[in-house]
């Protein structure tokens, strides 16, 4: 139970007051502080409108008047707000945020890359070795064709992603070893998705210092 | 973050870079990844038929200094041992040896799982199966 600032009302932490409607400041959950149902899958739009729809509600600017205690709840329910809608608009910064939600991280278990994807990402480093030697129009061709792949690649994982998510929301995975399941195919495609996601920016900045030049 | 004189040394001087060629029947490749930082390592060893023990290692690293030295080390640390030996390095040899600060041990990590790659892949075309691979250990520094 949380004290509301203006009132005094006791109540469960949430947005805004039952009683007067003044910003709680309450330390929410990120879904929470966007009013927004802890859901995995989630629309764009509905994010963008709720996000918006919050930004005025809390706005420091409407509580200019009101004392400090109010004031500070709307600052902390603001910038709640504004790290809950930079985490989850990004579905796999969203991903990631489910594990710390869990008490789990990307990390803790070390985990091995496919094969299949090592080697991927070692040939495309390697076109991209070439392209550095030697700006010929086949070493050219041969990244803007690994970028090509990549994103496709990326575009498959965010797919595979987009399924996790809605296993999670279809259904509350109830046995233990379901959720590890489930734990660890979102692992495998998140670290999928970061180490796609580096080697498309390397790529990326390749192909910029080869029309520069 | 400073690296140590013997990072510096491997990444100036790195040993056994290159690649042997993919039809070399006893050449075994692993290539491993490691997503959180982007890196990516390949490490060929040559190993003999009949002594299994490893006459020459090769690799290529795109990462940083210390996964660039951690496979460096590695390529000179297997020369001349059996494979059950080389299975058995453990990452903690080379963070040692590298004196690898806390956040570049994921690197040895990665040279580790290398060497077990490429013995690996070497036992597959040597009608010598890898047994069902263990539970992932947790990980000393």
């Amino acid at each position: 139970m949380i004290t509301c600032p203006s009132c005094a009302r006791a109540q469960s932490p949430a947005l805004v007051c039952v009683g007067c409607g003044a910003p709680l400041g309450a330390n929410l959950d990120l879904f929470a502080a966007l009013d927004l149902p802890r859901r995995l899958t989630i629309d764009p739009a509905a994010l963008e409108r709720a996000y918006h729809d919050l930004s005025r509600r809390l706005h420091p600017d409407r509580f200019a008047a009101a004392p400090a205690k109010i004031r500070a709840a709307s600052l902390r329910a603001t910038a709640n707000l504004t790290r809950a809608y930079r985490t989850l608009r990004d579905p796999a910064a969203r991903g990631r945020y489910w594990l710390e939600l869990h008490g789990r991280k990307l990390g803790d278990d070390n985990q091995r890359v496919p094969a299949e994807l090592a080697a991927m990402v070692f040939e495309t480093q390697e076109r991209l070795e070439e392209l550095r030697d030697e700006r010929t129009p086949e070493a050219l061709a041969g990244a803007r064709e690994r970028r090509l792949s990549v994103d496709a690649a990326l575009a498959a994982a965010g797919r595979a992603l987009a399924e996790n998510f809605a296993r999670w929301d279809a259904a509350a995975a109830t046995a233990d070893d379901e959720r590890e399941t489930r734990f660890a195919e979102l692992k495998a495609v998140l670290s999928k998705i970061a180490y796609l996601t580096t080697l498309l920016r390397d790529i990326d900045r390749e192909l910029e210092t080869a029309r520069a030049a | 973050m400073a690296y140590s004189d013997k990072v510096i040394d491997h990444y100036n001087n790195p040993r056994n870079v290159g690649s042997f060629g993919k039809a070399d029947a006893d050449v075994g490749t692993g290539i491993v990844g490691a997503p959180e930082c982007g890196d990516v390592m390949k490490l060929q060893l040559r190993i003999n038929p009949e002594s299994r023990v490893i006459e020459d290692a090769r690799f290529k690293t795109f990462g940083c200094g210390s996964a660039i030295a951690s496979s460096s080390y590695v390529t000179e640390l297997v020369k001349g041992k059996h494979i059950d030996e080389a299975m058995a390095i453990k990452n903690t040899a080379i963070v040692a040896e590298l004196n690898l600060p806390p956040v570049k041990i994921h690197c040895s990590v990665l040279a580790e799982d290398a060497i077990k790659a490429a013995i690996g892949d070497w036992k597959k075309h040597h009608g010598d199966a890898e047994p069902a691979a263990e539970p992932r250990r947790a990980r000393e520094g």
